[in-house]
């Protein structure tokens, strides 16, 4: 299977600012095929995307809560069934809230423990790489992307914490550039340095930071690439 | 009866000088009488008092900015449209401008700042580009004063909300403290967008028969002129706790700009116009008046937020995220449909008529008409000026009167930890400067360095993708000590920071900030600041493509009981676009490796006058700056950009703010991995300049570079022949060294200290 016969579906809501980014990477960078998914359709043929990526922004203005109006939009119905039938999401940073809002990964997101929207480069520890989203990266490697959020503070009931680690659904925690879990590390409050986490079945993950941001060496770091790498590797395995 | 009398003629006296209610003069009453053929009623009072406003007359600044050279090889649109457009090649280009918001940011620093951002944002993509990145400049209060911490935390709160949300990246700016703020910040907006050539939109060419569309958010009572929100057709207890400053909306406005483009995309809009400053009334003269027409306007159909507005509050609202545009009526159904996919207001409000006159209509009958050569047309004066008394008590300074401390060491971590030297990057870490994937070099280092992707490939074969830099400068202390050289020194300042990246000046954009031009002090720095723009920007050749003027920066206020007003040192702020063909080749200012060479590219002249050494170590900040070199500084900077595009140096500093002390300090302590220093050899005994000079002297025309440990032999040979070739000097000063600060016999500090502390000045005031 060559890249460009892989159909990734890239969701865009009114106030959505990171589809063109997402879409060049995936495009340009991937090879792969791309289109954008209107927020007021309900996607017909949803099984021919291969994954689809929920893209960061301000969706809705962030109105009531950041995600919370993107989660009950007609798109957001059928990518439940979506995933529901194994297919991936990813969502990044708003996409990360919107999935938390529509119930699709467990938890939410606070604003940061600063109060301040926040952006710079962050280190990553690959927790967990027998994932869609990690396979190509080693369990323990240490990849530097950027976060540029307000709301990324994940906090989550003890019980729902106490799930995500016993069926290893934290796939990403904030580390140092030696890979500890330090407290200087945590750009943002979260619970145990959490950074991106996944469903039950592996096949939804949310991550604050942003790897198109980080797919090219030019811009600083080309670690974000081994996300897109892995799903690409991913679906080509399936 | 005797004092009813009185009270009629009172009366009459109130109606007279209703003008003054509004901001006009006596004379400029007088005129519209004259020109309209009657007394003017409230609503045409409003709308002229609006137009020859100094905001949006230009009427004290007219005849200076006509000297400013406008036109260059890559110049496709200088001053008078929405923003200035140059060439930027294979069919793209870039359109800026820069645009101050400074008494509403003042009022309510949050909404102020934030409606700054987003009406600089709506002029660019008004011209069919889309914007790609903003950058700011902005200016506080003294360090000490106690709403500085308050204001900072706003603005930089308001930038960061609106310009996030957008997602348009905010890659670089200048914040500066200063006294001369305390009553009086300034907020400074730029953005730059991108277009292709053939998709520039313009205000100017509306067509008899076109429909005049309105879209956008509705139309409130925010944002309504103080001066009229005065008058008497105002119901002054409705409106008074309404906020003369807009509040933005960035969600609505992203729609907006994704509505433009969409509708322009589609070819379905003829002329546009954004709806900033006096609104409805700006956008429709303005259109009608470049493009030689007039316009009907129906009042009825305008959307309102508030039931019930008068035709005058209509005209004048500010509300945020509207735009007029004309369009041909066969096209307006699918202009319709792109608005309401987006969620946004679309109402055919008018149409363009032959006629040079607006007509308006209410309730469903004729209203008024208004000539729009009259309205448009404003006053321009030609102020009296006088050089200020101030400027006699200033001289060169005289280093004999002032000791050189016995610690340098103390005096540098004084400098260091200044707050106009110390890291920004609390500040700009609150804006999304990685957003649309394009920010080579982020905030905090010479220029910001933005990609465009296009495929180029450079001579060896490799890919690469071309890029544009930019910056925004001004230094408003040198201003006021010497008007023509602060003026100068801002164009200079910023093509330097641009240089010393590898990239070209292209063009520039300028906001200048001023108080009240009705002193003539005051007029004369203006002119003379506009004459050292002008003679800098021929020089460097970066015609000056669009700007703004932004006079009254002043406020009156009570001291020990006595009227004193409080007024801006003069500030004029320079924005500069330059380009690079590679942007693999940009340029960073920190050094890379210990064991490199530094090296002084240029000159020292060693002269500490009006210096920030003066002011912080020997508490004297008055004295005459030294004089520029514009002919060497075009050699220094050609020089400058070849050693760097050749591949022949690692790194670039310029010397400017703190001297070559600081130059070396930040090209230590900004390496983003790991933290490096300097060991300086000099020899005293055959250096023309005292220790401190050396250090700290500012007014240098020369950059701080660094050559790597391989490069003998033959590489030597080239670099000579570059500089002989540009008639400039390169010195070896010492080596990079890991974590330590020396230079021989002077300093001797300890490179994590200061990094300590220069990372944590602004952080500890952000709220």
């Amino acid at each position: 299977m060559k890249n460009n016969n892989i159909n990734a579906g890239i969701t865009v809501f009114p106030g959505s600012n990171c589809d063109f980014d997402v879409y060049r990477v995936l495009t340009d960078i991937f090879n792969v095929n791309a289109s954008f998914l209107w927020h007021k359709d309900k996607i017909k043929n949803i099984k021919k995307y291969d994954f689809i990526v929920i893209p960061g922004g301000f969706s809705y203005g962030d109105y009531l809560r950041s995600g919370a109006l993107a989660a009950r939009s007609a798109v957001m119905e059928s990518l439940k069934g979506y995933a529901d039938k194994g297919g991936i999401i990813l969502g990044i940073c708003n996409g990360f809230q919107i999935l938390l809002e529509a119930g699709l990964l467990d938890g939410v997101m606070l604003p940061n423990a600063s109060l301040k929207f926040e952006c710079k480069d962050v280190y990553l520890n690959v927790i967990k790489s027998d994932t869609p989203f990690t396979c190509a990266a080693r369990k323990g490697s240490v990849l530097k992307m950027p976060i540029a959020h307000h709301d990324g503070n994940y906090f989550a009931t003890k019980g729902i914490i106490d799930g995500l680690r016993r069926n290893d659904r934290i796939i990403f925690k904030y580390c140092d550039s030696k890979g500890e879990f330090t407290g200087d590390s945590n750009p943002n409050g979260s619970l145990f340095n959490i950074a991106g986490i996944s469903n039950k079945n592996l096949n939804v993950m949310g991550l604050m930071p942003h790897p198109e941001r980080s797919s090219e060496k030019l811009l600083g770091s080309g670690d974000g690439g081994y996300i897109f790498k892995s799903i690409i590797k991913y679906v080509k395995e399936r | 009866m005797r004092k009813d009398k009185n009270k009629d003629k009172d009366k009459d006296k109130d109606k007279d000088e209703n003008y003054k209610l509004f901001g006009l003069s006596a004379g400029e009453y007088k005129n519209i009488s004259k020109l309209i053929g009657h007394v003017p009623d409230d609503f045409e009072l409003g709308i002229f008092s609006a137009m020859w406003s100094e905001h949006c007359s230009y009427k004290s600044s007219k005849i200076y900015l006509k000297t400013l050279p406008t036109e260059g090889e890559k110049v496709l649109i200088g001053p008078g449209e929405n923003a200035g457009a140059v060439d930027f090649g294979n069919g793209d280009v870039l359109v800026f401008k820069m645009e101050s918001h400074n008494h509403p940011s003042f009022i309510e620093p949050f909404e102020g700042s934030a409606t700054g951002v987003g009406g600089i944002m709506r002029d660019i993509f008004t011209m069919g580009a889309r914007p790609v990145a903003n950058l700011n400049s902005l200016r506080f209060g003294s360090f000490s004063e106690p709403r500085t911490p308050y204001y900072l935390s706003e603005v930089v709160k308001g930038v960061g909300f609106y310009g996030n949300c957008m997602g348009v990246p905010t890659v670089g700016g200048e914040v500066v403290f200063d006294g001369c703020y305390n009553d009086n910040i300034l907020v400074n907006a730029f953005t730059i967008g991108i277009a292709k050539k053939d998709g520039i939109f313009l205000s100017s060419k509306c067509e008899v028969g076109n429909i005049v569309v309105y879209v956008g958010s509705s139309t409130g009572m925010d944002g309504i002129h103080g001066a009229t929100m005065a008058s008497e057709e105002f119901d002054l207890k409705k409106n008074k706790r309404r906020s003369t400053v807009q509040v933005g909306d960035p969600f609505t406005e992203k729609l907006l700009l994704e509505a433009c483009l969409e509708s322009m995309n589609k070819k379905l809009i003829v002329s546009i116009q954004d709806m900033g400053a006096a609104g409805l009334t700006s956008s429709s003269f303005e259109m009608a008046d470049k493009s030689g027409h007039g316009m009907l306007i129906d009042l009825d159909t305008i959307p309102l937020r508030t039931p019930g507005m008068t035709p005058i509050e209509i005209m004048l609202s500010e509300s945020q995220e509207r735009m007029l545009l004309a369009c041909d009526g066969k096209n307006f159904a699918r202009l319709a449909d792109v608005f309401d996919k987006w969620g946004l207001n679309c109402v055919k409000v008018g149409e363009v008529i032959e006629e040079k006159a607006i007509k308006f209509y209410r309730n469903s009958k004729f209203y008024k008409s208004l000539g729009v050569d009259a309205v448009v047309n404003g006053p321009v004066y030609d102020r009296p000026k006088v050089k200020p008394g101030y400027l006699k008590k200033i001289f060169s300074v005289n280093m004999r009167g002032y000791k050189i401390p016995a610690n340098l060491n103390n005096a540098a971590k004084k400098i260091i930890a200044h707050p106009n030297i110390a890291s920004k990057r609390p500040v700009f870490t609150q804006y999304d400067y990685t957003i649309g994937t394009s920010t080579v070099v982020p905030p905090g280092f010479s220029a910001a360095v933005v990609r465009v992707k296009s495929g180029g490939k450079t001579k060896t074969g490799r890919k690469c993708d071309k890029g544009f830099l930019l910056d925004v400068n001004g230094n408003s202390k040198y201003t006021y000590l010497n008007p023509y050289i602060g003026g100068a020194l801002a164009v200079v300042e910023s093509a330097r920071n641009i240089s010393a990246c590898g990239g070209t000046p292209v063009a520039v954009t300028d906001c200048l900030n001023f108080a009240s031009p009705e002193d003539p002090e005051i007029m004369w720095q203006f002119s003379e600041a506009v004459k050292g723009i002008k003679d800098a920007a021929k020089k460097l050749g970066t015609p000056v493509i669009s700007g703004n003027v932004s006079f009254y920066n002043e406020t009156s206020k009570k001291e020990a009981g006595k009227t004193v007003i409080s007024k801006i040192y003069p500030t004029p702020v320079i924005g500069m676009v330059g380009f690079i063909d590679d942007v693999s080749r940009a340029a960073t200012p920190y050094f890379k490796d210990a064991g490199d060479g530094i090296y002084l590219l240029g000159r020292l002249k060693g002269d500490l006058g009006g210096s920030l050494y003066m002011e912080c170590i020997n508490k004297d900040s008055y004295q005459k700056p030294a004089d520029i070199d514009l002919d060497y500084e075009v050699w220094l900077q050609n020089c400058l950009r070849s050693l760097i595009l050749g591949g022949y140096i690692k790194s670039a500093a310029d010397i400017s703010e703190g001297g070559i002390f600081t130059a070396l300090a930040e090209s230590s302590i900004t390496n983003p991995g790991e933290t490096l220093g300097f060991d300086i050899g000099l020899n005293w005994d055959v250096m023309d300049a005292r220790p401190d000079e050396f250090l700290f002297s500012e007014f240098e025309q020369a950059f701080v570079v660094t050559v790597g440990k391989g490069a003998g032999g033959r590489r030597e040979a080239e670099m000579d022949k570059i500089l002989i070739e540009h008639k400039v000097h390169m010195k070896k000063l010492g080596e990079v060294k890991k974590g330590i600060m020396k230079i021989n016999g002077i300093i001797n500090l300890k490179s994590d200290k200061i990094k300590e502390e220069y990372y944590s000045v602004i952080k500890n005031i952000l709220i």
